[in-house]
Formats: C-alpha cells, structure tokens, sequence
C-alpha cells in the first residue's frame, strides 16, 4: 500500500504521542544547552588567545579550530562516541538517556561550536579600533585591564549576531546525535515512525517536530534581539 | 622646577628616521605647543613621552626620573593623553569614561570615582551630558570629555595630540577654551597642534619640528614675529595665512 501522504490518523498519532516528543524536545534542548555553554566556555577564550596570544598555544588553538570547522559533524559524533575511552554512565530514567551518549554529543557539538565561536569573537575583538587601546593604556591602565574593562564589553556585543547564528545552528545540529541513538527529539521522532504499521505517519512525524525545532529557534532568537536591544549602545557597533 | 627633559632622542621607523636628536626641558606650568609639517615627527615624539612608542636612543626625565626606569603604567597615570580621534570607550557614558581609570587604576570606590568624575566634567562645561554616550556628543563635547578623563587622573603633564585637528571648525573654540582655562590653571601641557591662535596666546614656548629635528623653539612672540630661520617663516607664515 502506497502511503497516503498526510492523512488525519497519522496526526491523531502524533498528537497521541505528545509526550513522548516532549521528552525528545527536552533532551535536545538539553543537548543545546551543554554543547553551546561548552562552545561558548572554550570559544571564547580560544577567540581571545586567537588575537592576543602566541607561540604554541595560540598555534594549537588555530590548528585545533581549523580541524573542527573541517570535519563532518557526523563524522565526530561518532568519532567521540566511539573513540574516546568514555566509562558508561549509566541511563536517565524517563528521558531514557544514555549518559554516554550526551558527553559524546555535548563535546562534539561543542567543541564544534567553540571553534565557530572563536571566530565569531575573533573578528569582534578585531573590529574594535585600536584607539581604544591606547586610550585605556594612556590612562595608566595595565593591557589586562584595559582588555577586561574596554576590548572585551564591547567585543561581546558585537558577537550577538554571531551567537545568534550559531545558536540556531547547534540546536539544529542536535539532530545528528540520531547517528549514535541518543534519544533527542529526531530519533524519537523516527522511534515512532518505525512502530509496526505506522510508516505512513513518517510525514506527520516529521513536519510535527520540524515545526518544535522551528518555534525553538524563534522564540530563542527574539529572545536575543531583546537582549541586543536592551544591552546596546548608542553607537556600539560602529 | 624641570618636569621633563627629553635628551638626544633618536626614533626609526625601519629606515625612516623620525626623530633625530630631539632636547629640550619643560617646567612645571609651562605650555609648550610644538608645530610643523605633517609627517616632522610631532606625534610620535608626544608618544614617546609617554611610551606609546619606545625611542631608540637618548632618554627622557619626569621630574627628575629616567621614564624607562617607571613602571609604564605608573608613567602614564602621571602623564594624561588627549587624542586627535578622541578615542572615547565607546561603551561608557561621559561618566564611564572619566570613572573608569579612577576606579581600576586609582582604585577609588564607586561613589567617589563618580563624584570626582562630575567635578571634571563639569570643569570642561558638561555637568548635564554625564549620562550621554559618546556617540550622542558632538566631537566638541566628545573632546572635552577626553580632556576630563585625562585630567581626573592628576596627572603631573597632559600630552594633546592634534586635539582640534579632527573637529569641524564651528567646535574648535569650545575644545580651545577649555584648554586655555587649563594654561591658565596652571596645567603642564605639551601640545601638537596647528592651531596658532592659541600657541600665540596661551604658549609659554614653541618648537618648530621638522623632518624629525628641533630647527627653533622659543617663545611665540619670537617665533613668530622675528623667527631665526626662514623655514620657520615660511611655515609659520603659511598656518597663519591659512587661518
């Protein structure tokens, strides 16, 4: 039998399973939550180190962030999961988490996104004019102070848009921890599809959390707009 | 009483020499207004003072004090910089801006560093803009707030590098006016600056640079009245015409 695309039994099962998404949902939002506080942990020092350090560290650095932002996302997932000497952790009950699985996820999708992070930081720390420098250091201050108290403040609000790219792009990419099962929103999604005579609900399933990622990154990213506005300056990112 | 005594001061860029053998002293309250082509080294020996750029070769004295012997951050609390381009924080208020060095530098708690901050800026005439960010004052009143943040920090010497140079002409005088309050005050000030009314008026010296040399320093009247050599002349004769 050809499916039928779209068919109101197929919806009535999606929304039968509400819950059994929801937790899916919960475990990607999860997901995103430890891979960009990782990205942004590491990124940001890295973007730093990137513009003010040097010799071997600042080297690694750069080499580890080029061989980051040039691998398949898939490929480290999988390489994480099954190539570092991870100890089983054990299961969450209810979301049915394999705590494996989300260390193997949260260190690829964020040291990932730190490499995109250090970029993003980078070319802010870079777009502050090198009058501000001198200005901070003709007043006495140290190259420290004058990097915690001018260059870094308005660095981060340069780096918003950038943040906010990013932000959509990890919660997406969430979706690859399919490769390895751990049980975020897509392989919950596809958890259900694959139930003995429910293959024509493969549509519904998957415009149905589709639209779950969609409002996600929605109201996030206005969420952040607000923020941008609330914590701009006049002039800040001339 | 000798506040600063630049001797010999040798500066390369590469192969191109800035400044060759630059001397001369400056006393405590003095105005020294230095002139000169664009490109006779003026910044950078105003730099040199206060290690924004390294000299190769000579030495300078701060009251006394080889400044290579300073801890640089304490030379440059004690020598004040105000920039042609204003270079403002960006990111702070006129009162973020004057309070930050008393706070991190000077280390002076909140309340304080504010209310000094106040006094400073409503020493240069902007009591009513503490509030304002940089890019809601007019460069005018951007400059004014670089002279507060400069002043607030007490320093023993100001460095003005083209102070004016990058205003439109219609807020020159209100920049100048707060300067010439400080010569009048008494400040120490080593000016670079194109601006001969004001080296007429408030200079106790001023030094001719060009092509990195000292060719004659004096006071204004001599310089431009009855100067020694004629390129002086002729430069000087050219501002004025100019103005």
């Amino acid at each position: 039998m050809d499916p039928v695309l779209l068919q109101a039994s197929d919806w009535q099962f999606v929304l039968e399973n509400w819950q059994f998404l929801l937790l899916g949902t919960v475990v990607t939002v999860l997901l995103t939550a430890t891979s960009l506080g990782l990205g942004f942990l590491t990124g940001f020092p890295a973007g730093a180190i990137e513009v003010y350090g040097s010799g071997r560290l600042q080297a690694a650095v750069s080499t580890a962030g080029v061989v980051l932002r040039g691998t398949p996302i898939v490929v480290l997932i999988v390489l994480f999961f099954f190539g570092l000497p991870l100890p089983r952790l054990g299961t969450v009950p209810l979301l049915e988490v394999d705590l494996k699985a989300f260390v193997a996820a949260t260190l690829a999708l964020g040291l990932r996104s730190a490499a995109y992070q250090a970029q993003v930081f980078r070319g802010a720390i870079q777009s502050i004019g090198e009058g501000q420098m001198e200005a901070a250091r003709s007043i006495g201050m140290s190259e420290r102070q004058a990097i915690q108290h001018v260059i870094f403040p308005q660095a981060i609000r340069r780096s918003i848009p950038g943040f906010q790219n990013e932000f959509t792009i990890v919660l997406k990419d969430t979706s690859v921890a399919f490769a390895i099962g751990l049980a975020e929103l897509l392989t919950r999604a596809e958890q259900l599809y694959l139930q003995p005579g429910r293959d024509t609900a493969v549509m519904e399933v998957l415009i149905a959390i589709s639209a779950v990622y969609f409002v996600l990154t929605f109201t996030t990213n206005r969420t952040l707009d607000y923020l941008n506005e609330v914590y701009a300056v006049p002039g800040g990112n001339e | 009483m000798t506040l600063l005594r630049v001797e010999h001061v040798d500066k390369s860029y590469g192969d191109e020499e800035v400044l060759h053998d630059v001397s001369f002293e400056m006393q405590r309250q003095d105005v020294e207004v230095i002139v000169g082509p664009s490109g006779s080294g003026k910044s950078t020996l105003l730099r040199c003072v206060n290690r924004l750029t390294e000299i190769d070769d000579g030495a300078i004295y701060l009251d006394g004090e080889e400044i290579h012997a300073l801890d640089e951050n304490e030379l440059r609390r004690r020598v004040g910089m105000v920039f042609q381009d204003f270079n403002l924080f960006a990111h702070r208020t006129a009162r973020g801006n004057v309070t930050l060095g008393l706070r991190q530098v000077l280390g002076m708690p909140r309340e304080e560093a504010e209310a000094t901050a106040d006094d400073y800026l409503e020493r240069v005439g902007l009591a009513d803009q503490a509030e304002s960010y940089p890019a809601e004052l007019s460069g005018g009143q951007q400059q004014r707030v670089g002279i507060a943040r400069a002043l607030a920090m007490e320093p023993e010497l100001i460095l003005f590098d083209e102070p004016t140079s990058a205003l439109d002409p219609e807020l020159i005088g209100e920049v100048l006016s707060v300067m010439r309050d400080l010569a009048d005050e008494g400040t120490t000030m080593l000016c670079v600056t194109h601006e001969m009314g004001f080296a007429r008026s408030a200079a106790s010296r001023i030094t001719f640079l060009d092509d990195g040399r000292i060719v004659e320093r004096g006071p204004p009247e001599t310089l431009f009245e009855d100067p020694e050599h004629e390129r002086t002349r002729a430069f000087l004769g050219e501002l004025a015409g100019i103005q």
